[in-house]
């Protein structure tokens, strides 16, 4: 005996009056007076304790059933059942394997879901009281774009009118280079007003935070650095305040260290600096957007009425400066922000994931009413003498519970499986890299255990332990109990299953399908032999001519160089969801706007169409001989902006004051570079001869021959024959640029198939169940048919269509689901509406087929059986 | 314990009681008192005997404690409690009534042949 049980036996005595102890001991004296007077009636001794023993059966089985008739408390009876629920285990082997994976795989995929979930929309914002925090963007006038990044002269006016805040900070991001033991690096850096961290309320681990003052003089030369900069680029020197960074714009001083806390929710950043509006071409104009805003909600003010506030502010500035006419303001909550991506999808894996499990505990609802029935003489007894029914019910929760208890353990492997498939598949950046199973996913699963034994084991518990005496007793255990009755429970049960299956599998076959779409999207160009990298031309070196000279020169030195065929630069890599988005005039337009437009600019050397394998459709490519920078559009941006009308020779002016404008001189095939998925942009390709002042950070693009890394490593040898210290930085072939793009797809695409195939799988093994039984209970009645002439194929059909009608009655009522439960996975569809018949139907046909496969084995085994033994019905 | 018990175990419950009316008896003499009583008649089955007295004791007719048996073994003692006295008169009084209603029944029967 372990110490633990001895634990046990110890506690139930003192908390029982009459201990197993003293009945096995009551018991025990009985069979030795027996076997006293057996003697005395002259048999020898071991023959009489033999008869005593004989006459009396197991002293361990009476014990067990005087403790039903004791009654006993809870905690004695709770110990009891599991100990008892442990030796049905080990008698039903099978049984319990079957039950342990389903539980398994179903609480597996609910707590790998969920721990995700934990880790980004459970997960608050490490900043104290990170609920109240607000972004605030700019929107433009016909809300297409409902987070544009704000006007540096809106932010003042913002923070100066509203009432709703308490306090109002902007910030942008950065591309600072560091020059560390002559190896150029590029870092990823945050320029703030020097109250931004009073506003998310933050303190510095070490030294000071920014002071405030005049930005230009106080704190030009000022750095703060993160905690995970700190730790890996200064190795967590003790000493780094005061320690001085040499940067590519000049020397900065350390005079403060992020606490760890702000990594999390800025992962990747490594140092921040402070903003300077004279930095700033046009600073002063409204429609100069570059910055985003955060802001702290007053006590005790809404979301609502910071908008309404905010709108209203807006409103009065759109009307006084024309530059900015029409624009509106949106007000985000920060923690809603963090996951918008994420939401959504979320939410659709863990509704997917739920129904799996629902499935699960409905097969394990038929796999306990079917054993149930194999127990049943077991309980009738145990009701004879005199259990109660609330005991009974009591105990065989206890095993169900114990089940899911053990479905639960199994299920955090899985979980722990799917995580890591999770995480290696996501897309970088998209999840926190500190997702596991924390406190909060084992108490979920433990929830899950809780709910899937209530729900898996009460109706199997109710149904095992009504009274049916004397039926079980005459049936002699091997009833067919509740025959009939019992047979259309779990066939409605099957359905059940069968149509929430269905429902998993529609999703899943339209998500399938639009992944399908997305990949034979045409592009507009060819991704295949292009690598890309990317580069920031800062610091005192370069200057807007300077900036044009690098890619000119650039391109001439790759030009014959082995295994280059050509070479350009853009300000956006393909397939980008960012860029420039800017007020375009379309000079001597005829259109009812005037002309006054708003579209998305890439700003490109001569050559990228013909790197980008973009075809020029008519006119000519930009060119570095042109004396003042050209513009070059897309078909879709042709047909919007001079419909009926060749936009060669048309001139797009930027900005209110320029009335000149720049000359369109071709036209290109529209692309998909705004994001697969995206609706195909109206392009503008304008020189970067116009835009290099605006674009310091560009994009190459190399095509070539041989593999990526030739490619990169023949450009960065040329780039480093220019500059020595310029930081080249994002180097990835386009192929697999695409790839990330599409990684959220995948994944959410990989996990719900495999949802659905685990969904399709449980319903065959449940159809399985429920047509086995059904023959079982047939057997008489299929016996006489084969008597009476019935073929074993008339058997083998007549049980192929039960499966079948299930199966089909199941995909009816899920079709009604899917209906609804599609609208969920509507925004993830491309190219596909939610009712596609074909995919509709397909599903459908697969899961009827799966159910004849899943009913044919039981269907075999009818038409096999020898007529004459089916009738006897043993 | 239930209502709907059946008659036999009512029965059952009337023998033991009548047993230890005399005098504080182990289950294994309960048992032998009962056979001899009837003459052999009535064999008691030790798998409703113990659940019988058990449940007896629950009902708080009898009073079990532990004791030393005839040949010096420990054994379980049953005794009867004043609730079980009076029980043991109106089960006693029920059973006389049924068992000459069924008498008076089965004489009818006899004499109809």
């Amino acid at each position: 005996m372990t110490r633990m049980t001895r634990a046990f036996r110890w506690l139930r005595d003192r908390i029982s009056r009459v201990s197993d102890k003293d009945i096995q001991d009551e018991l025990r004296f009985h069979l030795s007076m027996e076997a006293d007077k057996l003697e005395r009636d002259g048999m020898s001794r071991e023959l009489a304790v033999a008869e005593a023993r004989r006459r009396f059966g197991g002293v361990d089985q009476h014990t067990e059933e005087l403790r039903d008739v004791r009654g006993g408390r809870t905690m004695e009876n709770l110990l009891q059942d599991a100990r008892y629920a442990f030796r049905l285990v080990r008698r039903f082997p099978a049984f319990t394997a079957i039950v342990l994976l389903t539980l398994g795989i179903s609480i597996g995929a609910n707590t790998a879901i969920f721990s995700v979930v934990n880790a980004t929309l459970l997960r608050p914002l490490t900043y104290p009281n990170g609920d109240r925090l607000a972004i605030l963007y700019a929107q433009n006038p016909d809300k297409s774009l409902p987070r544009f990044s704000v006007s540096y002269a809106d932010f003042l006016d913002w923070r100066a009118r509203t009432r709703s805040f308490s306090g109002m900070a902007a910030g942008a991001g950065t591309a600072p280079t560091l020059i560390s033991e002559g190896e150029p690096l590029r870092l990823t850096g945050q320029t703030v007003t020097s109250d931004y961290f009073d506003v998310l309320g933050v303190r510095p681990e070490h030294g000071r935070l920014f002071a405030g003052g005049d930005p230009a003089t106080e704190t030009a030369s000022e750095i703060v650095i993160t905690y995970a900069f700190w730790q890996r680029q200064l190795a967590g020197d003790p000493n780094v305040i005061g320690r001085r960074l040499r940067m590519g714009t000049g020397e900065r001083t350390v005079v403060g260290v992020l606490p760890r806390s702000f990594d999390r929710d800025n992962p990747g950043v490594d140092v921040v600096t402070v903003f300077d509006p004279a930095s700033i071409p046009n600073v002063d104009s409204h429609a100069q957007h570059m910055l985003g805003v955060i802001a702290r909600l007053k006590p005790g003010v809404t979301q609502a009425a910071a908008q309404a506030d905010l709108s209203a502010v807006a409103a009065r500035l759109a009307e006084q400066f024309p530059d900015i006419a029409g624009w509106t303001a949106n007000v985000f909550m920060a923690r809603d922000e963090a996951n918008r991506t994420l939401r959504s999808p979320l939410l659709v894996l863990l509704a997917a994931a739920g129904l799996v499990l629902l499935i699960g505990c409905i097969n394990v609802v038929n796999l306990l009413l079917t054993r149930s029935t194999l127990r049943e003489r077991e309980v009738a007894l145990r009701q004879a003498l005199g259990a109660a029914r609330s005991r009974l019910i009591g105990q065989l929760l206890v095993e169900s519970a114990e089940l899911a208890l053990g479905g639960a353990l199994l299920g955090l492997v899985v979980a722990h499986f799917v995580l890591q498939l999770i995480v290696r598949r996501a897309p970088t950046g998209l999840l926190p890299v500190d997702i596991g199973l924390d406190s909060k996913v084992l108490l979920f699963t433990l929830l899950l255990a809780v709910a899937t034994t209530l729900i898996a084991g009460l109706w199997p518990a109710i149904a095992a332990s009504t009274p049916r005496l004397a039926k079980a007793l005459r049936d002699g255990g091997r009833s067919s109990s509740g025959g009939a009755r019992a047979l259309r429970a779990r066939r409605t049960l099957v359905v059940a299953e069968s149509s929430l299956a269905l429902v998993l599998l529609v999703c899943a076959g339209l998500v399938i399908q639009s992944l399908r779409n997305i990949l034979a999207v045409d592009l507009g160009f060819d991704p295949a032999r292009v690598v890309t990298m990317r580069v920031n031309l800062s610091g005192p070196r370069y200057t807007d001519t300077t900036q044009v000279q690098f890619f000119r020169d650039l391109q001439a030195r790759l030009e014959g160089r082995a295994g280059i065929e050509a070479f350009a630069a853009a300000n956006t890599p393909p397939i980008s969801l960012g860029g420039i988005t800017t007020n375009l005039r379309l000079m001597g337009s005829a259109r009812a706007d005037g002309g006054q437009v708003m579209g998305p600019v890439t700003a490109v050397t001569p050559g990228y169409f013909r790197t980008m394998s973009i075809r020029l459709l008519r006119g000519r490519d930009v060119a570095w001989t042109d004396p003042k920078p050209t513009l070059v559009v897309s078909q879709a941006a042709a047909n919007a902006y001079w419909p009926g009308e060749s936009p060669i020779g048309k001139r797009i002016a930027f900005g209110r004051r320029d009335t000149v404008g720049l000359e369109v001189v071709g036209i290109v095939n529209d692309t998909r570079a705004r994001g697969i998925t995206a609706n195909t942009p109206l392009m503008v390709y304008l020189s970067y001869a116009g835009a290099a002042n605006i674009a310091r950070s560009m994009s190459l693009v190399v095509r070539g021959r041989g593999d990526a890394a030739a490619i990169a490593a023949t450009t960065k040898a040329a780039i480093r024959e220019i500059d020595r210290t310029l930081p080249i930085y994002n180097v990835s072939p386009v192929t697999q640029v695409i790839d990330q793009s599409l990684g959220q797809s995948r994944l959410n695409t990989t996990l719900l198939t495999i949802f659905a195939v685990v969904a399709l799988a449980l319903a065959a093994v449940g159809i399985y169940g429920v047509i086995s039984y059904s023959v079982t209970l047939r057997q008489q009645e299929i016996g006489v048919r084969m008597a009476l002439g019935a073929s074993s194929g008339n058997v083998l059909a007549l049980v192929l269509r039960e499966g079948g009608l299930l199966a089909i009655v199941g995909t009816l009522v899920g079709l009604v689901g899917a209906y609804f439960a599609t609208g969920l996975v509507q925004s993830w569809l491309f190219g596909i509406g939610r009712a596609d018949v074909t995919t509709i139907a397909g599903t459908a046909c697969m899961l009827v087929a799966i159910a004849l496969l899943a009913s044919y084995l039981p269907a075999r085994r009818a038409s096999r059986v020898d007529p004459l033994v089916a009738m006897r019905g043993d | 314990m239930h209502p709907n018990a059946d008659v036999l175990q009512g029965t059952l419950d009337l023998l033991i009681l009548k047993a230890v009316s005399l005098e504080p008896m182990h289950g294994w003499g309960i048992s032998q008192r009962i056979q001899q009583f009837s003459s052999g008649v009535l064999e008691v089955n030790q798998g409703s005997l113990y659940p019988a007295l058990h449940r007896l004791v629950k009902r708080k007719w009898l009073d079990a404690s532990w004791g030393t048996s005839e040949n010096n073994r420990r054994a379980r003692f049953y005794k009867l409690t004043a609730v079980g006295r009076r029980q043991l008169a109106t089960e006693t009084e029920t059973w006389r009534r049924f068992s000459a209603g069924v008498e008076a029944v089965l004489a009818v029967h006899s004499a109809a042949n």
